[in-house]
């Protein structure tokens, strides 16, 4: 087609379930359905991105006008865009033990509603569990002739539990997700566990503010790796010159205990066969023993920036790619829990995560703990609550001061431009020397 | 694009169920990004969704589709979900009745024209000029709307809608500076945008540790109205209260907040760009006050909940919920009170916050990283804070508070100004 250098087609389609339980009442269960294109054409002023709904029904003569409709759109850019050469294939999707599409609705309902109904213990006021399954059949092809092909199912759960006294509110939040199959089953514990920890934070102290030694647990470390590290090590990023790793390859900005490493070939939450340009995905160290190594591609980035690999284009369902983590984590050290807690000393055990937040271009970042105890004199003690952290890129990685033998993945959904695409954090325990912690209690 | 059969689903549906409802939206999008100085992706998006309730003695179903031709597919997935919904007291779809035809919050002149796109991001990029910083990313959109719904009571309701909004970040060293505008007509000033972006960045560098202690803090809009999403919005929904889930259940008639401030929703604000005469489920919108002086008034409900605990629906259904469901939210939030100029005495100015959605939402403890804090004395930006955080609570900060400002933006869905905040933590060195 004139003037077109390279297009591609993404299309996704599919169906998904959702369940909610909200204190005992099934408030809903059922299925929706979705089928959306991506359409990328290349030409020499820049990108053009066309995005349609209902593409299936796209008869192969149409198709070529779209993607001429698509090169059109990009009259308006004016920049020369190379793309890297790269390694196609697919990665196995791995086989799920129980195909959550061979379960009924009405089970997923029973089951949920067990895990929902275990969280409701004395002290507790409100519990609800929600079900999540997504099923996306994904197609994609390029000018090169390159094509992809292949279905994943992600499926998982969440359960709050709110506990309340004299007008005091807190909660207790567990979720677990999957690309294994079906997850429902057996898991009335972390129903009580969430019930549990509504009820305990009710006697929690406040945290109080300021610089301290913190022991952060695997999950709330997995979130430290990726707001701190990963999306500074965006390819994009890097490109716009917003990222305060750009020209930083080679140089230390840790100590050498500290390997960091985003992986899309990992069986886990944030796992992909290719990546959204038909990338075969694989391993890449973003910071090794201290040192900043790679950074992570498109294929547009990676002739852009070089270093580090294609492969972390990824996208929503009828979104343009974007470059992305997947499974990221801190590789595993050497040391055990407790002795991380008698290294702390004097300190914070900080447990769970809300979520976080970076400022990549100033280096600061943001994140919460649902809850965690204070460390005195090696031994951890009070439960405390509402515990956040903040730090700077290039400073925070030196605080490290112990790595775990203790690597655990947590899965949860990241937001960028957007797009809000699943991923897996992970790390084991780790000891961070003069934290910056946020909190309101006294002093 | 095919044609969604309206009469069809609610023909076939009122065969099947007690009452059936159809919402659809379709729209187009033109937009495009900076890199740098380059504009970068042009993208245009034509999308379609279609959801169908169907309510079948007391039990809700729901289920959607991007593609009309499968509303049979989507209909009887609709359905199912409802065998499986526990039943709840249920007193009808609305019925229809005559609205103002006029539309809010559309501009019949605003087309998704890539010409206006590329106009936009030049406007940007030269206001950035004016301070000596680099351009990092940005972009521009127009996009337009048809929403309609319709149900088996014979409400049949269409409206258009336009929207345009522009964004830019920069960055001076590691000081970084991000501004936006969003409207539904075409008065967005790009230079300004960029302007004031480029100053950010530029006036933060160089910035000094700040001790940790008690401050008085003036919160710009766009870090107001993070905070306020994060606890104080979501405990104002019916739901949340009769569930268990908000820290205001209970105080209908009390003081919750300083007696200068009220919040309400105004689905006609001229100036909001969510102004409807309906809501998402079809009922008339109307105005509502949720907080006058401080005091407050009212919840907000949809039908669903609205039937379950004897209240009515206050038209505040939107479509956040999964698969486009309906669910409790609000058109254009309105703070405010009397206003004053905040930046008089000495406080912590704070551009935006970082971290605003890790607060924790029933107790509403926050703790978040400040983005460009300045100190501020006398009106004027006095010097920049390099890094600190705020802590706190978002009920309890608006309980005795330094007074409103009197600049007012439109951020997403809420209409609100600056605010002066009393003796708050500042966690810095």
């Amino acid at each position: 087609m004139d003037g077109i250098r390279y297009y591609d087609i993404r299309h996704v389609f599919g169906q998904s379930v959702h369940i909610e339980i909200d204190n005992g009442v099934t408030e809903s269960a059922g299925t929706s359905f979705f089928d959306h294109a991506v359409i990328r054409a290349l030409t020499r002023a820049g990108w053009g991105i066309l995005t349609i709904d209902n593409f299936q029904d796209t008869r192969e003569p149409d198709v070529e006008n779209l993607v001429r409709e698509a090169g059109a759109i990009s009259a308006i850019t004016g920049e020369v865009v190379v793309l890297a050469d790269v390694t196609r294939g697919m990665r196995t999707v791995p086989r799920m033990q129980e195909d959550p599409r061979d379960v009924s609705i009405g089970e997923k309902t029973h089951l949920l509603g067990a895990i929902e109904r275990a969280a409701r213990i004395e002290g507790v006021v409100n519990t609800k569990a929600t079900y999540m399954e997504r099923f996306e059949n994904v197609e994609f092809r390029d000018s090169s002739g390159a094509v992809a092909s292949y279905g994943i199912c992600r499926s998982g759960f969440g359960i709050m539990a709110v506990a309340g006294r004299n007008g005091s509110l807190q909660m207790g939040y567990e979720r677990r997700h999957s690309i294994q199959g079906l997850n429902l089953r057996h898991q009335q514990e972390l129903g009580r566990i969430s019930g549990e920890r509504a009820v305990a934070l009710l006697d929690a102290l406040p945290a109080r503010g300021g610089t301290m030694n913190a022991v952060l647990d695997p999950e709330l470390a997995g979130v430290f790796a990726h707001e701190a590290v990963g999306h500074a090590s965006e390819g994009d990023l890097i490109q716009e010159g917003n990222s305060v790793l750009a020209g930083k390859t080679g140089e230390r900005i840790g100590s050498d205990i500290v390997t960091i490493v985003d992986d899309p070939s990992l069986p886990e939450f944030g796992f992909e066969p290719c990546d959204a340009e038909g990338v075969r995905t694989e391993r890449t160290e973003i910071i090794r023993n201290g040192v900043v190594a790679g950074f992570l591609h498109s294929r547009e980035t990676l002739a852009a920036v070089g270093n580090g690999h294609a492969g972390h284009a990824r996208a929503m369902p009828g979104e343009p790619p974007l470059v992305r983590m997947s499974n990221t984590f801190i590789e595993a050290g050497t040391s055990r829990k407790d002795e991380l807690i008698a290294e702390c000393r004097d300190g914070i055990l900080l447990m769970g995560s809300r979520g976080g937040q970076v400022d990549p271009g100033r280096g600061v970042f943001q994140f919460n703990a649902e809850y965690g105890y204070l460390i005195e004199k090696g031994e951890c003690t009070r439960m405390v609550r509402d515990v956040s952290l903040s730090g700077e890129i290039l400073r925070t990685l030196h605080a490290i001061r112990l790595c775990g033998n203790d690597v655990k993945m947590h899965q949860g959904y990241c937001g960028k431009g957007g797009q809000s695409v699943p991923v897996s954090d992970g790390a084991p325990h780790i000891l961070l020397a003069g934290a910056m912690v946020g909190g309101s209690g006294p002093d | 694009m095919a044609v969604a059969p309206i009469e069809d689903i609610l023909a076939r549906g009122s065969a099947i169920a007690d009452e059936v409802e159809v919402h659809i939206v379709r729209g187009r999008a033109v937009s495009a990004d900076l890199k740098r100085r380059q504009v970068s992706r042009a993208a245009e998006s034509r999308h379609f969704g279609l959801s169908i309730r169907t309510i079948q003695e007391g039990r809700i179903g729901s289920s959607s589709t991007s593609n009309p031709a499968e509303w049979e597919r989507c209909l009887d997935a609709a359905l199912a979900s409802g065998s499986l919904a526990t039943p709840q007291p249920w007193n009808g779809l609305p019925d229809p009745v005559p609205l103002d035809p006029r539309p809010i919050a559309y501009d019949p002149s605003l087309t998704p024209d890539p010409a206006v796109i590329r106009e936009i991001l030049s406007g940007m990029i030269e206001g950035a000029s004016a301070h000596p910083v680099e351009v990092t990313s940005g972009g521009a959109s127009i996009s337009t709307a048809t929403v309609t719904i319709a149900n088996s009571h014979g409400v049949h309701y269409s409206r258009e809608s336009s929207s345009i909004s522009a964004s830019i970040e920069t960055i001076r060293g590691h000081s970084t500076g991000y501004e936006f505008g969003n409207s539904w007509t075409r008065d967005i000033d790009p230079v300004a945008i960029g302007e004031r972006a480029g100053f950010l960045a530029a006036e933060s560098a160089g910035g000094t540790d700040i001790r940790t202690g008690v401050y008085d803090v003036i919160l710009s809009p766009v870090a107001f109205a993070q905070l306020l999403g994060a606890a104080l919005i979501p405990a104002l929904s019916g739901r949340n209260v009769h569930a268990g889930r908000s820290r205001l259940a209970g105080s209908r008639g009390m003081v919750v907040i300083d007696p200068t401030l009220s919040l309400s929703d105004d689905p006609f604000h001229p100036g909001g760009l969510s102004g409807t005469r309906w809501d998402a489920e079809g009922t008339p919108t109307r105005r509502l006050s949720f907080i006058r002086e401080g005091v407050l008034e009212q919840f907000a409900y949809d039908l669903k909940t609205a039937f379950r605990y004897g209240q009515e629906s206050t038209g505040s259904a939107v479509r956040t919920g999964h698969g486009g469901a309906p669910a409790i939210g609000h058109h254009n939030l309105v703070v405010d009170g009397p206003r004053m100029d905040p930046m008089i005495e000495r406080a912590v100015y704070v551009q935006d916050v970082v971290g605003a959605h890790t607060a924790n939402p029933l107790s509403g403890d926050f703790s978040v990283e400040l983005t460009n804090p300045f100190i501020v004395e006398d009106g004027e930006y006095e010097s920049p804070v390099r890094k600190a955080m705020l802590s706190g609570n978002v009920f309890g900060m608006l309980e005795r508070i330094g007074g409103l400002g009197k600049d007012e933006r439109v951020i997403g869905s809420s209409i609100l100004p600056s605010i002066r905040l009393k003796d708050q933590h500042i966690i810095g060195t």
